[in-house]
Order: structure tokens, then C-alpha cells, then sequence
């Protein structure tokens, strides 16, 4: 036991004292450890973990009987101490008075124009019917995310039909339990191969890919330092995940640089290392702005972060071939811990997807929830997905250039610089995307919007603040829905007078953590459209919202608006 | 031999052929029943019966071994073969994908019977489904030599036999199909409502006797969003303990309080309930602004059914809204497919949000939302699904329609009838033949979903690969989706199985029950298979058979 006692420290001299006296203590009761059977096991155990250290040890047990106590007591402690007392007919009056909100807030006089949602009738495509308009007939369709047009091509047609026909159309099973296909193997290795990836995994819709992803890599502890634009699927996918988040200014590299670096002699520090991501994406679907990926690069190497971009919008669309914002900047896709992206829009099909290294795509078999718990993806969707991967690349020209993509990219080019030179000088709208992705946003001009009173910004900064979302959901906005029926008169108008469908933004505002901006109009890029319908559509867009916007110059005009809608 | 998994091999049979396995014809109208609870008794608690002690001391065990052999493993293994390991190890200063707790069981037990799981199949999941050849390699790798074997197929959640290549359901896919392409590709609210969509969203709204449904290109993300938009913080919600993941995900996404309380048990609802509305919010005592309870209809782990009467009498009585998952119930419980109000005769008007999914019964995939219109309305405003994610592809809305048309028998007028009288007597038969051989099995007696309990973790790949070998597929689960002591083997049962694919599922388990020792059951004497067999197909119509 000599050796206990012989501990050199260079505490001072009353921390000397107090120690050595600790370890006569212990030592006696080491000694009594001894005696008692296996005790001889902790006792070594007790030793050498903790290298002798009289102070440590003690310390780590009263840790334990903390510990020990802090279970034993703490759940019926907390709970009685907060509850109160009653009789039992106390409880039936209690029951008797108590009046529940309705199980959904109804929807209001305010809100119900957003029922009048368009219906395509029959193919969804680039040139479509509109079941509420028949007197319209064709209408140009720039409201879909099928941007290269492959939902009605004929071989994909073909491939769906030949898989239905030998397959079936569901798979009946999740895909541990029988539910994995050839197609389903044979679609997650081209995915491999177009992204240049180790491995991937499909889910059998895109929207919950990130909600589940999220979750099974960053735990409590962990670290996310994310971009203040990302859209809901991400904000709740952490909130759910319940990791540490830290917030930097909408794609702006600088203000990364300053939270990482501020965050480093802190995180340094601790042991063992969590991990941490940088979450963004690759083309934001609410800003539309395109990710500053080699600068990302850059500072996510520097800091040792992992990065996760989710993909939905730019696969497909971005890069010769429509490999992504990777392909864009010439930047391996090894550098993206975790790409996540969506098969329903540009490959025509549905679910999503998410590849990267393989010992992280082998963890999402097991833990990711809506993998593991869900049916897998039906297979003539993985088919469909495939065949649209082969029409991509297949048909590449001399400088490497994929035909469809090449044509995507000249029209989102040709529609870009149109809608800018057509609004430079319009009063009420600008074009704000920065004209890499497939949408193109315009939004009222800040002038305009401050000249009918409306806010910079809606919705609530709590979670940007505190890291902590808000305990109650965003109430209604009637500015936010008054903006929004502004927009939508444009929209109705362009499609009735003009046959051409345009898309604004839409949200569930409610749900929203992150302050809102003010809402858009998307201009959906279609390959399948030709130029001169585009045109068409630009110059039709320009002229209704001159004319829908003239008609509001104070704020009074809005309070007009709003008892229009009452009274609808 | 190649570790790349194979493409299907050609298929030469003749379409009759491959109807028949797709689809066994019915050999004799005996092999009939309508599944319906007695009007006005009392759901029968399923008495599970108890193994041996010694088999839960010996499952404990299991465990313990597992446990410190798998500890002492990882131990040395960290030691000389660091390789193995690297992806535990921080690395260049990043932190390891996933630690080494997180991750125990899969390595020290999933591992071991990996080849358990996730067999790769191609075309349809049928009466049998075909399973690919292969053999294991170092490292989790699997060869295969491009075979492929038919297995009777008691894996999928195929109930009604809708998982097809023929017949009157692919012909409608496959035209809508053609008329309406691969893919909506856009959100509802975005070019992606098809007037197909309204079309489906009406049958489903009637099949379900509710005024509106919406439906969802997944059955998980339904219910993963569908909570947001009900409840935030400051209301209550009870969850059934045993509730699938994508509702209890859907609860922890809503940000609001939840309390589990014991699986299926009313009392200790009630009292919760109770307790909960008199003592409020936690610390500040308000009141909670609504409570939803949250069931599933038939769970699809323990082969129970819901007890919906008196869930519904309680929530009335409190003024609670219920949620309720017909998931693995819409199509297969009921004289007429409609689920558990069917089954239980109870008014669907009661229950505030009707959920299913397509997945299972109809075999085609997504969910829906069914409730009164001022509701739907709602969701079509502000849940996730309208605006965000892809709207229902149309072969699936094809396929939706079509087997809902054919249970209602306005199309091939006869065919729905047979399919729920089919399962309704498949799912009785297997059962009490499994039970009367000794086998302890879980669950109400017409739920198609029969859970077998094996208890020691060894047995799982036991009885799995054993069957395999004797070309049956089923389903393992064991810890941590059951609880510890409680593996099983999952069995779902199909219209598209005919009564000798059931006795030869019975003489396959009876088999290999005697060389596993698994015939625990003590409450009623253990019968001969001969025996079994014989009176079976009469006495599994009677109610309460033991
Ligand atoms: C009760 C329950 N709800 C929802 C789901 C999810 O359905 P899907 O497989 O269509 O995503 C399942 C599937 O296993 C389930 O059992």
C-alpha cells in the first residue's frame, strides 16, 4: 500500500496536508477492499485507472454516489414535489371544466384562398392541363421540379413498366427484411458511380432524408455550425437531434471563419473529441443562393469539421454533367462527408438518397430511422432513377458537356438575364437568386415592401439566438399572408392571361424556427419549355406585376386587400 | 462469384406459372372466414403464456455472455487488430462516425447473424419471393453466383396478396403509368397535384368512412410530420409504449410532452389521463391546451389489436382526440377490409385522425391522412408533406386505386371478398396450428401478424437459417427492437398462401420446434402435428380457440 501514499504532487502546503491525510483514509479502506471477495479485483481496477491518484479516486466516488443517489431519487423526487394534492372529486370538477383547444387550428377567412390549389390533369409535365382552368388548355408548366423533363420520356416510361411488370409496384418490405431488390442495389451503386462516392443508401422519400440522417450522426454533445438559411427539413432535423448548434449569417464565409475560430480553443480542449459538423446546402431552396463551396472546403479542413450539404436542388441541375455543386467547382466529392440529395426531381422518380464514405452509410443501415422503419423505396422507382442517371450522362459533347444539362443550363442562363434586364427597372420586383440554379426568385423590392409598411423580416429569431427552438410555433402573420395573396394574384394572373404557370414560394410559415424572409416568386426553368415560351413568360410576368402592384400604394391599400379576403 | 449482388435471371415460365406463385388459387371454399369482433364483449386480453423460468434465466445469460465475451473482444481486438476498429478510433483529429457504445449490439450481435437480415431479393414479394444465393465473406461481405431460390414467403407485409405482376391492379398501374408518367416529381402544392391524386384522395376518404383524406408518399413520413401540426409544448400526448418509431419520431419532432403508458392497458390510461388534467402543464400548472392519444391499430411487433371501444369511450368521456395507425390493420382486419372500426364495429367518426399506409396491405406504398374536411383542409395548408417532399408517384396511385376498387369489389366484383376472407382464415389457421404444436405465440387471434417467441437470442439465427434451408423466409427481431428477454420470429400471414403452404409452414416448424427445443408453451398440452392437421381448418373458425 506504500506505494498510495508516496504520490509526489506540487500542490501547496495545506492541499499537502488534507491529501496526505486523505490517503491514510483510503488506504484503510483499501486495505478493508481487500479483504472482502473479488475485492482485490476493484481494488487493481480502482489502482491502476486511476494511476494512483488518491484525489481523483475520491472525487470519482463521490461522482458514483452522486450518481447512484441522483437515479434512485430523482424521478420520484422532481415529479412530487410538483404535484399537487387533490380529492378525488376535486379531480372529476377538474376534468368536468377542462376545455381542449380543437385538434387543429381551423383554417381562418384569411387563409382560405390558400385552398385553391391548381390540379394538373393528367401528365405533370412540361406543357400541362389545369383541371380549374379548362378554358385554358395547354399551359406552359414553370412550377415543377422536374427540370430536365424525363417524367413523360419514353424510356423511362419503359423502365417503370417493365419493372411493374416483374415486380410489382411496392416492395412490402422494409429494406432489411426482405424489402432490398436488385434494382434497389443496382441503383445505389450508379449513385456510387455518378457521385463519386464510396456508397449510398436510399430512403423512400426525400423530404424525411435529412430528418433521419441528421439524427443518427449528431447526438447531444455533438457540435453543428450551420447556415441561418436552411430550410425546414434541416432546422428540425437538429432541433431533433438535440446537438449543439452554433449559427453564421447566410452563406457568408467570413462570419464561418470568425464562429470557428472562436470555437476552436474551446473545443480543443475537450476530451474525447465530439464530433462536429458544418451543415448547409448545396443550393439553398429558400434563398436560391449557390453554396461557396472551395472556401467551405477550405475552412472545414482547417478546423477539422465535417461537412453535410444537402443536395435536393443542385444534383442534377449544377455541374457539366449534373453532378452536383461539387462537379460545379471542380472539387472532389471526397471533401463532403455527407451528401444528401432527392431522386423526384430531376431523375423524375421519388425518394432520396444520401451517399459518402461506406462505414457511414453501413451506420444509417442500422440506425437510421426512416430507413430501418420504413418500406423501401418501390423498385420501379429505383429503375426509373437509374434509367434517368444513364439519359444524363449517356449523350456527353466533345467538352464533356451533358447535352440535357447543357441545354437546362442555357435556358436557366437565357431566362436569368431576361428577368434581370426586364426588372432593373421595375418599381415593385427584383430578381434575387444569383442565376447557378434551375429557380429563380424575384421578391419585392425593399422600397416597395417598406412603402406598404411590411416587416424586413418575419417569424422569430429564437432559435438563432438562444440554440434553443421556441416553445410556441409562429402565429398567424397577416402581413406574411397578405404578402403571400399578392404574389398568388400575380401567379393567377400570369397563368389566366398568359398560359404560363409560375410557382411562388411556399412554407408552413408555422413551423418556421428561423426568421422567414419575405416570400417569393419562383421562376421553375424547364427543359422542356422552349425559349420563346420562356420569354413569353417573362414578359407576362413583368406586365401583371406592374399591374397588380400599381393598384397598392399606402398601407391602406393592404388593409383593402385583407377585407377583399374577408369578405371571398 | 462476385461480391456485387446480382441482377434478377430471365424468367421463362409461362404467366400462369407465375400467377400461381404469385398468388395460390383457393383450394376449397372451407378455406374461408369473415374476421368480425362479437358486438358488445370485451376484447379478450391476450394471455401470454410464460416460458419455462430456467429459459429466461438462460436468455439472461445469453446476454451476459454476449455481453463480456463481446467487451473482452473489442478489448484485445482494439489491440491487434486496430484495423478493425478504425472507425471507432478518432482519426486526424475527427471524432469517430459513431462511438463504440452506440454501436455494440450491432457489432456483437447483429453481426453474428447478419445473414439474417436484409437478404437480397428480386421481383415480386409474392406467395414466395425470391431470394439471391449467397455465401459469406470476410468482413461482412457476402459471394454470390448469381442463383437465386424460391422461398414460401412469410416475410412480407403482403396481407391481401396485392403484391402482384399480374392481373387487374398492375394492368391499372401500368396504364397510369402511361397516361401520367414516372413521377410527379414536385411537391403537392408545387405542380405536383394530379387530378389522380383527388381521384385517390376520395376513395381512400370513403373506403375509410371519414369526409377527406390526404395521402403521402411514405407511410413513415406521414406520421414523422403529422404531429408538428397538431401539437407543440404546451400539449399532452399519450403514446401507446409499444408505438411504431415513425410516430414516436413524429412526437419528438412536435416539441410536445409525451407520456408512454403500458401497452394496450386502459386502466393505467385513465388514470393518467385523469391525473394529467388536473395537474396541467408541468411547474406552471396550466391547463394542457389539448391531449391526443396515440395508438396503433394492430402493432405489428405483438399481433395485438388496439382496444378500440373502450380507447374510444375514454376519449369521449375526457375529451381527448385520438390518432390512430391503421397501418398494418386498413385491409387486412374487418369483414370488409376497413380496419379495426371495422372489425369492432365502431363508428370511424369517432376517431379524430385516421392514418394507414399503403405499404402493407395494398401492395403499394406512401400513407394517408383521413379525418372530417375542415381537418384535411388544415393539412393541406400547413403540414410538411403539401409542400415539402414529392407527391405520390402515379404508378403507386394506380396501384392505391385499383386494389381499394377491388376490396369494394367495383372492379373484378368477387376477387376483394376473397382476398379478407382468405387472410382472415390463413391468419386463424396458422396460428392455432402453431400454438396446439406448443409453440408460445403472441397476439389477438385474427391478427395476420403472429409473433413466435423464441426468447434465447441464439435461437434467431437458428430457426431463421434453418428455415431458410428448408425454403421458408421469415422474419427475426430481437433486442433492442423487443425487449431483452423476448426474441422472436415474426410470421405475416397472406391471402396469397394456400392451407398447404400453411401445413407445410407448420410441418416445417413443428420440425425444426422439436430440434430447437422450442415449444415452450405450458398452459395446454402439446398436440402431434397428425393431430393438428386434422381438425385444424374446422376448429380455427370457432371463437376463442386454444
Ligand atoms: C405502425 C406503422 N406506422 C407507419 C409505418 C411506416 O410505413 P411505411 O413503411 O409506409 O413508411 C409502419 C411500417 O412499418 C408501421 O408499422
Amino acid at each position: 500500500m506504500s506505494t498510495v501514499t508516496t504520490v509526489i504532487t506540487s500542490y501547496p502546503p495545506t492541499a499537502d496536508l488534507l491529501e496526505a491525510r486523505l490517503s491514510v483514509s483510503f488506504t484503510y479502506y483499501l486495505n478493508m477492499l481487500e479483504r472482502i471477495p473479488g475485492g482485490l479485483i476493484i481494488l487493481r481496477y480502482i489502482r491502476s485507472s486511476y494511476k494512483n491518484d488518491p484525489i481523483r479516486s475520491v472525487l470519482e466516488l463521490i461522482l458514483f454516489l452522486f450518481a447512484v443517489h441522483y437515479f434512485l431519487s430523482s424521478k420520484r423526487k422532481e415529479n412530487k414535489s410538483d404535484l399537487v394534492k387533490f380529492s378525488g372529486r376535486e379531480v372529476d370538477e377538474l376534468n368536468e371544466e377542462w376545455q381542449p383547444a380543437p385538434i387543429v387550428e381551423p383554417v381562418g377567412p384569411l387563409e382560405h384562398w390558400r385552398l385553391n390549389e391548381y390540379h394538373v390533369k393528367g401528365h405533370s409535365g412540361s406543357h400541362v392541363e389545369i383541371e380549374q382552368k379548362p378554358e385554358l388548355g395547354t399551359v406552359v408548366n414553370l412550377s415543377s421540379l422536374d427540370f430536365l423533363d424525363l417524367s413523360g420520356d419514353s424510356r423511362m416510361k419503359a423502365a417503370a413498366m417493365d419493372v411493374i411488370s416483374n415486380a410489382g409496384v411496392g416492395s412490402c418490405g422494409p429494406p432489411n427484411f426482405y424489402g432490398t431488390q436488385d434494382v434497389h442495389v443496382r441503383l445505389e451503386e450508379d449513385l456510387t458511380r455518378f457521385l463519386d462516392a464510396e456508397n449510398a443508401i436510399l430512403y423512400g422519400q426525400d423530404f424525411v432524408v435529412a430528418g433521419s440522417v441528421i439524427p443518427a450522426f449528431l447526438k447531444r454533445g455533438d457540435l453543428a455550425v450551420v447556415d441561418s438559411g436552411v430550410n425546414v427539413a434541416l432546422q428540425k432535423a437538429l432541433v431533433v437531434s438535440r446537438c449543439d448548434i452554433e449559427w453564421y449569417d447566410h452563406n457568408d464565409m467570413e462570419h464561418l471563419e470568425q464562429i470557428l475560430e472562436e470555437l476552436d480553443p474551446i473545443l480543443s480542449k475537450k476530451k474525447p473529441l465530439k464530433r462536429r459538423f458544418i451543415i448547409t446546402e448545396g443550393l439553398f431552396s429558400y434563398s436560391g443562393a449557390l453554396l461557396d463551396l472551395p472556401k467551405m472546403v477550405e475552412l472545414k479542413n482547417k478546423y477539422k469539421y465535417r461537412l453535410f450539404i444537402d443536395e435536393s436542388l443542385s444534383i442534377g441541375t449544377l455541374g457539366d454533367t449534373g453532378r452536383g455543386v461539387c462537379e460545379h467547382f471542380g472539387i472532389p466529392r471526397s471533401e463532403v462527408a455527407i451528401t444528401i440529395g432527392s431522386l423526384a426531381t430531376t431523375f423524375a422518380s421519388s425518394g432520396g438518397f444520401c451517399v459518402g464514405v461506406a462505414p457511414m452509410v453501413q451506420h444509417q443501415r442500422i440506425n437510421s430511422y426512416a430507413y430501418v422503419f420504413s418500406a423501401s423505396l418501390p423498385p420501379y422507382s429505383s429503375k426509373v432513377a437509374s434509367e434517368a442517371i444513364k439519359i444524363i450522362t449517356e449523350s456527353v459533347d466533345a467538352s464533356g458537356k451533358s447535352k440535357l444539362i447543357k441545354s437546362l443550363h442555357q435556358k436557366v442562363a437565357h431566362s436569368y438575364s431576361k428577368l434581370q434586364k426586364k426588372f432593373a427597372n421595375s418599381q415593385y420586383f427584383e430578381v434575387v437568386s444569383d442565376g447557378n440554379g434551375p429557380i429563380i426568385h424575384l421578391a419585392l423590392k425593399p422600397a416597395f415592401r417598406a412603402s406598404l409598411d411590411l416587416p424586413d423580416y418575419y417569424g422569430n429569431t429564437v432559435l438563432l439566438t438562444t440554440g434553443k427552438p421556441s416553445r410556441k410555433l409562429n402565429q398567424f402573420s397577416e402581413e406574411y399572408n397578405l404578402e403571400c395573396y399578392i404574389l398568388q394574384q400575380i401567379v393567377d394572373n400570369v397563368l389566366g392571361a398568359y398560359r404560363a404557370w409560375i410557382n411562388r414560394e411556399k412554407i408552413v410559415y408555422e413551423q418556421e424556427s428561423l426568421p422567414v424572409q419575405n416570400p417569393r416568386l419562383w421562376f421553375h426553368v424547364n427543359n422542356g419549355v422552349l425559349v420563346a415560351e420562356l420569354d413569353a413568360a417573362i414578359g407576362a410576368l413583368f406586365d401583371v406585376s406592374n399591374k397588380v402592384c400599381s393598384r397598392l400604394r399606402s398601407p391602406n391599400d393592404l388593409t383593402k386587400l385583407r377585407e377583399e379576403l374577408m369578405r371571398a | 462469384m462476385s461480391t456485387l449482388i446480382p441482377n434478377a435471371p430471365p424468367d421463362n415460365r409461362s404467366d400462369e406459372a407465375k400467377i400461381e406463385l404469385e398468388y395460390g388459387s383457393l383450394q376449397s371454399p372451407e378455406f374461408l372466414y369473415v374476421s368480425k369482433h362479437p358486438a358488445g364483449q370485451p376484447l379478450p386480453t391476450p394471455v401470454d403464456d410464460e416460458p419455462p423460468y430456467y429459459v429466461n434465466v438462460a436468455t439472461l445469460l445469453s446476454f451476459l455472455f454476449l455481453i463480456i465475451i463481446g467487451h473482452i473482444r473489442d478489448f484485445f481486438g482494439k489491440i491487434f487488430k486496430p484495423y478493425d476498429y478504425a472507425d471507432l478510433i478518432e482519426k486526424d483529429g475527427y471524432a469517430p462516425w459513431y462511438d463504440g457504445f452506440e454501436n455494440f449490439y450491432v457489432r456483437r450481435l447483429k453481426t453474428r447473424l447478419d445473414d439474417c437480415f436484409a437478404r437480397p431479393t428480386h421481383g415480386v414479394p409474392g406467395r414466395y419471393i425470391n431470394c439471391f444465393l449467397r455465401q459469406r465473406a470476410p468482413q461482412l461481405k457476402y459471394t454470390y453466383n448469381g442463383e437465386s431460390t424460391k422461398c414460401l414467403n412469410l416475410s412480407s407485409y403482403n396481407y391481401l396478396g396485392f403484391a402482384q405482376s399480374h392481373g387487374v391492379c398492375t394492368d391499372y398501374a401500368l396504364k397510369t403509368v402511361e397516361k401520367y408518367g414516372t413521377s410527379a416529381c414536385s411537391p403537392r402544392s408545387a405542380a405536383g397535384t394530379l387530378d389522380k391524386h383527388k381521384e385517390c384522395e376520395q376513395v381512400i376518404a370513403d373506403f375509410v368512412g371519414k369526409e377527406d383524406s390526404l395521402i403521402v408518399s411514405q407511410g413513415y413520413g406521414t406520421n414523422a410530420s403529422v404531429f408538428a401540426l397538431m401539437v407543440d409544448s404546451q400539449c399532452l400526448v399519450l403514446s401507446d409504449s409499444l408505438n411504431h418509431a415513425s410516430i414516436r419520431f413524429g412526437i419528438r419532432l412536435s416539441g410536445a410532452v409525451v407520456k408512454p403508458f403500458e401497452h394496450n392497458d386502459m386502466r393505467i390510461l385513465e388514470k393518467i389521463i385523469r391525473n394529467e388534467i388536473a395537474q396541467g402543464q408541468p411547474r406552471t400548472h396550466r391547463p394542457w391546451k389539448k391531449i391526443i392519444i396515440a395508438v396503433e391499430g394492430l402493432y405489428s411487433m405483438e399481433g395485438n389489436l388496439v382496444n378500440l371501444p373502450e380507447i374510444v369511450a375514454l376519449k369521449d368521456k375526457y375529451k381527448c382526440y385520438l390518432f390512430l395507425d391503421e397501418a398494418h390493420s386498413i385491409g387486412a382486419m374487418g369483414p370488409n377490409g376497413r380496419g379495426v372500426c371495422d372489425f369492432f364495429l365502431v363508428d370511424p367518426k369517432k376517431i379524430d385522425i385516421m392514418m394507414g399506409t399503403f405499404t402493407k396491405s395494398f401492395g403499394a406504398t406512401g400513407g394517408y391522412i383521413a379525418a372530417d374536411k375542415w381537418i384535411i383542409d388544415r393539412l393541406r395548408i400547413s403540414y410538411f408533406n403539401s409542400h415539402f417532399g414529392e407527391s405520390v408517384p402515379p404508378a403507386v396511385l394506380g396501384q392505391i386505386i385499383s386494389s381499394l376498387s377491388v376490396i369494394k369489389g367495383t372492379m373484378n366484383p368477387g376477387e376483394g371478398q376473397e382476398r379478407l376472407q382468405r387472410i382472415a382464415f390463413n391468419s386463424r389457421y396458422l396460428r392455432l396450428g402453431l400454438k396446439r404444436l406448443g409453440f408460445i405465440v403472441y397476439g389477438a387471434d385474427d391478427s395476420p401478424v403472429i409473433p413466435l417467441l423464441l426468447y434465447l437470442p441464439a435461437k434467431m439465427p437458428a430457426i431463421s437459417r434453418k428455415l431458410y434451408a428448408k425454403k421458408i423466409a421469415v422474419v427475426v427481431v430481437g433486442y433492442p427492437a423487443t425487449p431483452i428477454t423476448t426474441s422472436r420470429v415474426r410470421l405475416c400471414v397472406s391471402s396469397a398462401l394456400t392451407k398447404d403452404d400453411l401445413d407445410y409452414v407448420l410441418e416445417q416448424f413443428s420440425e425444426v420446434g422439436d430440434e430447437l427445443f422450442m415449444k415452450y408453451r405450458k398452459d395446454a398440452p402439446r398436440m402431434k402435428l397428425e393431430d393438428v392437421l386434422k381438425t385444424n381448418a374446422e376448429d380455427c373458425k370457432r371463437p376463442g380457440f386454444v
